[in-house]
């Protein structure tokens, strides 16, 4: 495979990895591999990585549907084994499916707008607009529903949206440099 | 260091299939998915405990026709008990249901409780068990291919607004069948990078950039070895010319026969009363039943 290859995309590509992310981000939540815990109360996730990597190598389309696995999955696990009581709220499709469908879209927008500027940066900002747009929204439908006050809300966004972004950022800078050979200026990565 | 830690997946009964050829496991996939889905919207929605006995009964019974040992669809739920307790705990003692015309069985400083929070307790137990064996048995007894043909089918009026429902079901169906590959790439680069002197076992304390620096190592080869896996998958697709869902013809159809709108009917008419239950008197007379055991 040559450095400069241009893979295109097919529909076969699209809808295996589609899955293959799919499969990740409820690998991660499953087994809770995808949970650090943290000071703020509420584990750190990084559950919604793969809606991004998935976004940024194969599209918003692909994006949105890696979204909507990880929401049906975060639905199911509330309704199936709810791990305390703010658990009992993502049995709402509402705050649990919906919010999700938006992460690979935006994810994708900030990749695409920065692409050709400096790729390593726009894989950066794309881990952090996924971040801040499943933290946002999911909030708000919170809010939405009069689960927790408004004024409660972004004291939780900034304790545990901006750790979660950078976690994000480095990931997916990690991940996809590796996998497409981008140079990052200092060498050359290799897998 | 414990050797289950690498075992990532074992306790999980959810999503085996055992064949054992009952007439359940014969019925349209259609219909159990559709059933499923019903069975979850019931228990869900339902707050009454003849409602829920109806439902566990109902799920109880489908594992008699699968003759599937309800031992085993026991262990299933084995690993999620302490938890399950711990939250029973809290539901009780978190949530003052103190009306007036309530027993009360003990009391301890702030502590009360009373014959509702007993109930709630119980509600979450047969909540929750309902559930878990309601989607046990519908793994159990339909293989992932009839749920990736039955999710297609049942999207199909989807397609004809324009999502891309094929599309969909199949990506489902990769995302199932990665799962327990990923399982196992992950036992195996938590053992190679044990047997080099990482310490997954390290869960003590709140250091999260510690934690996060165990991870990566571990995240980005699994992340990367899957999208390897992933191109392989893509190249065998597009070498038997796979093109999307446009054109496709089906080699598997379904045809419902009668037996399976009789299940459909059933599973309709006992939900429908599991959802009943909760409006009329019946849970008053379950509850001053089992109160009447008690005494």
């Amino acid at each position: 495979m040559s450095t400069e290859a241009v893979v295109q995309s097919t529909p076969a590509r699209k809808i295996v990895i589609a899955g293959v992310m799919g499969a990740l981000a409820v690998f991660l939540g499953w087994t809770h591999l995808g949970f650090i815990p943290w000071v703020a109360g509420a584990a750190l996730t990084i559950m919604h990585v793969p809606v991004i990597i998935g976004a940024v190598l194969e599209g918003p389309v692909v994006g949105t549907a890696i979204g909507l696995i990880f929401g049906l999955f975060s639905l199911l696990q509330a309704v199936l084994a709810p791990t305390g009581p703010v658990d009992v709220w993502f049995q709402n499709p509402v705050i649990s499916v919906l919010p999700r469908l938006f992460i690979g879209v935006v994810a994708w927008l900030g990749y695409k707008a920065l692409k050709n500027v400096n790729e390593p940066l726009a894989l950066v900002v794309a881990g952090i607009l996924g971040t801040l747009t499943n933290t946002v929204l999911v909030l708000s439908a919170i809010g939405l529903f009069g689960h927790l006050p408004w004024a409660a809300l972004p004291p939780i966004a900034i304790a545990n949206g901006l750790p979660e972004a950078a976690l994000a950022a480095i990931l997916t800078v990690a991940v996809v440099v590796a996998w497409k050979r981008i140079e990052t200026g200092t060498r050359k990565s290799r897998m | 260091m414990s050797a289950s830690e690498f075992e990532l997946l074992r306790t999980v009964t959810l999503g085996q299939y055992l064949p054992t050829a009952s007439p359940i496991h014969r019925a349209d996939p259609r219909v159990k998915l559709v059933a499923g889905m019903l069975l979850v919207l019931a228990v869900t929605a339902t707050s009454s405990l003849a409602g829920l006995t109806l439902a566990l009964a109902l799920v109880v019974a489908g594992f008699a026709v699968a003759r599937i040992p309800i031992g085993y669809a026991l262990s299933g739920i084995k690993p999620m008990l302490p938890f399950l307790a711990l939250l029973g705990i809290f539901q009780a003692i978190a949530i003052p249901q103190n009306d007036a015309n309530t027993t009360v069985y003990w009391h301890w400083a702030f502590i009360t409780l009373t014959a509702r929070d007993a109930l709630a307790v119980a509600l979450l137990f047969a909540k929750f068990s309902a559930l878990v064996w309601g989607l046990s048995l519908l793994s159990f007894t339909t293989t992932t291919t009839e749920l990736t043909h039955g999710t297609e089918h049942l999207l199909r009026p989807l397609q004809r607004i324009g999502l891309p429902a094929h599309e969909f079901a199949l990506t489902l169906n990769v995302a199932l069948r990665f799962i327990p590959l990923l399982a196992q790439e992950t036992e195996r680069l938590m053992k190679a990078q044990a047997s080099r002197g990482a310490d997954f076992g390290a869960g003590r304390g709140w250091n999260f950039v510690r934690r996060f620096r165990k991870l990566i190592p571990l995240l980005v080869p699994l992340i990367l070895a899957t999208l390897q896996r992933a191109e392989d998958l893509i190249l065998a697709m597009e070498a038997r010319c796979y093109t999307g869902g446009k054109g496709r013809t089906h080699l598997v159809h379904f045809h419902a026969r009668t037996a399976d709108y009789a299940l459909l009917a059933l599973v309709v008419v006992v939900l429908a009363a599991v959802m009943a239950a909760g409006i009329g008197s019946a849970d008053t007379l379950v509850w001053r039943a089992i109160s009447t055991i008690w005494r």
